[in-house]
């Protein structure tokens, strides 16, 4: 591939759930085309149905319209060809971080010596060297979605989802976190979709921030970010773009009051 | 060099302490009521220490065999009922839990035996079951019931996130159920089998009370009871109270290791 070809395209999408007698639409008419290596955050107001996208995406929920192709493939039910991070990492208690991290192989009846060396590798890749037996109810709360990354990149997938992994993190912790996403994000090459409602970190990670509306869930507006990394917060165009996209969304709130 | 205790130390020190002040208690407690009532129908602590002594030592006249054999035959009659209950409860528990149909269907059936008493079934067993498996089938529905109930709200209370997860990790059906209902429904289980080991134990020495032929803990002490030899009796009982510890402090310690191995603490 050569960067510029599209992984994931998003083609009218509708989605809308049943409730007692009415219909409420979370998402409709939405577009967007991802392409090879790209980190797109989804920002929007509670409610605007971002993590539905995202779970449509990774197929734990059914869209009611439109498509979704993964490499021209239409998307039909979940699969390990997309990697899911999720906010309250879902790891499995009873597993090593080892263990945690080949549950994907081990599904698919990897030898264990195979096994073993791909979750070497991530286990590296995300700094977690001498955590490798430990259990989940023993590592703090970064180090926890470090192995729900790993987890997820352990299976190659073409595309990595993650729901605001940092969400459940201090502030400090996901300064951190989002340094190191975006190292592991630099050495994997992988094709990033990560839901936010921060528009400081929307903007610290990534080359598009895809701005929605509330209920029904739309794209309003797409920022563009085209500086190099890291980024400065303190810089001031990082803060007029912060502005400008809070004034966005700021609009959305007061039109749907 | 002077003793140095630490925190710990002085904490299970202390307990320790304690639960030889109430063992003492109890016995005095025990030593006096015996004391006011004729002895005969109320054994002193100490008669009942020999009593107890001779019944391992001794085959009893009246069913000729020593306490080693009553114990072993109750266990084996337990052990029985609780596998039984075991190897049913779990695959019903997790198809119930599983599938609403078959806990629709199953949970009418279950709600009308549950309340009956499994000492009342005893006397039906023995007509249809024989000597061997009429005391058995209390210790069944005694400990199929908790283990039951646990193990469906054990597979009912599997965390959805830890479903999704594994189902973006490529799990299907089969492998959810292997992967990761299973496991997580082990803690329960766990449970089920403490509480299930607990009112097991109970029903084997009732059921041998009312039923059981050839030996048994139960059947010793309604004979020593019959036969007016209340410090054997006593004997019989404290035999009871100590298998009834070991049985509950094991599962405990089962229990803490499943949850500790399931990284569940």
């Amino acid at each position: 591939m050569d960067g510029n070809e599209v992984v994931l395209s998003i083609r009218d999408l509708h989605k809308s759930f049943k409730k007692d007698d009415s219909e409420l639409v979370a998402i409709e008419d939405f577009s967007l085309d991802i392409k090879d290596g790209e980190f797109v955050c989804v920002l929007g107001p509670s409610g605007c149905g971002k993590t539905t996208l995202l779970r449509i995406i990774a197929g734990l929920e059914k869209l009611t319209g439109g498509k979704i192709l993964l490499n021209n493939k239409e998307i039909t039910g979940p699969g390990s060809d997309r990697g899911m991070v999720f906010q309250e990492f879902g790891l499995f208690p009873w597993r090593t971080v080892r263990k945690n991290i080949e549950f994907g192989l081990e599904i698919r009846k990897m030898p264990k010596e195979e096994r073993r060396k791909i979750s070497d590798k991530y286990i590296e890749l995300v700094g977690l060297e001498g955590f490798e037996t430990s259990h989940p109810y023993e590592l703090s709360g970064g180090m926890k979605q470090r192995v729900g990354i790993a987890r997820a990149l352990a299976n190659d997938p073409a595309i990595l989802l993650m729901d605001e992994p940092f969400g459940a993190l201090d502030a400090q912790t996901r300064n951190l976190m989002q340094k190191e996403l975006l190292r592991i994000w630099s050495e994997t090459k992988k094709t990033v979709v990560f839901i936010t409602h921060s528009v400081d970190e929307a903007v610290y990670v990534a080359d598009r921030v895809v701005v929605m509306s509330a209920r029904p869930g739309k794209i309003r507006y797409i920022f563009n970010v085209e500086w190099e990394r890291p980024r400065d917060r303190a810089s001031v165009e990082f803060a007029s773009l912060r502005k400008k996209i809070l004034a966005e969304l700021e609009k959305e709130a007061v039109t749907n009051r | 060099m002077r003793a140095v205790f630490g925190d710990s130390e002085r904490k299970l020190l202390k307990s320790v302490i304690i639960i030889v002040i109430s063992l003492v208690v109890f016995v005095l407690i025990w030593w006096a009521l015996s004391a006011a009532f004729p002895s005969e129908y109320f054994p002193t602590p100490y008669d009942v220490g020999v009593a107890f002594i001779d019944s391992f030592q001794n085959p009893d006249p009246n069913t000729g065999v020593t306490m080693w054999q009553h114990m072993s035959q109750s266990l084996v009659r337990f052990i029985w009922g609780f596998a039984l209950a075991l190897a049913l409860a779990l695959p019903i528990g997790l198809l119930m839990g599983f599938s609403n149909v078959a806990e629709s269907f199953g949970k009418p059936i279950v709600e009308i035996i549950r309340p009956i008493p499994p000492i009342a079934w005893a006397p039906f067993f023995f007509i249809v079951a024989g000597l061997f498996w009429g005391p058995v089938m209390p210790v069944f529905l005694g400990a199929f019931f908790p283990i039951l109930s646990n193990v469906v709200f054990g597979v009912k209370s599997v965390d959805p996130l830890l479903l999704d997860a594994a189902r973006t990790q490529g799990a299907g059906k089969p492998t959810l159920f292997t992967k990761v209902i299973l496991p997580s429904t082990i803690p329960y289980l766990m449970t089920g089998i403490r509480i299930g080991l607990g009112i097991g134990w109970m029903c084997i020495v009732a059921a041998e009370m009312i039923v059981a032929i050839g030996g048994g803990v139960g059947l010793y002490i309604r004979t020593m009871a019959d036969v007016g030899r209340y410090d054997y009796m006593f004997a019989g009982m404290v035999v009871i109270a100590i298998l009834g510890i070991l049985t509950t402090e094991l599962s405990g310690y089962i229990e803490r290791r499943a949850s500790k191995w399931m990284g569940m603490k």
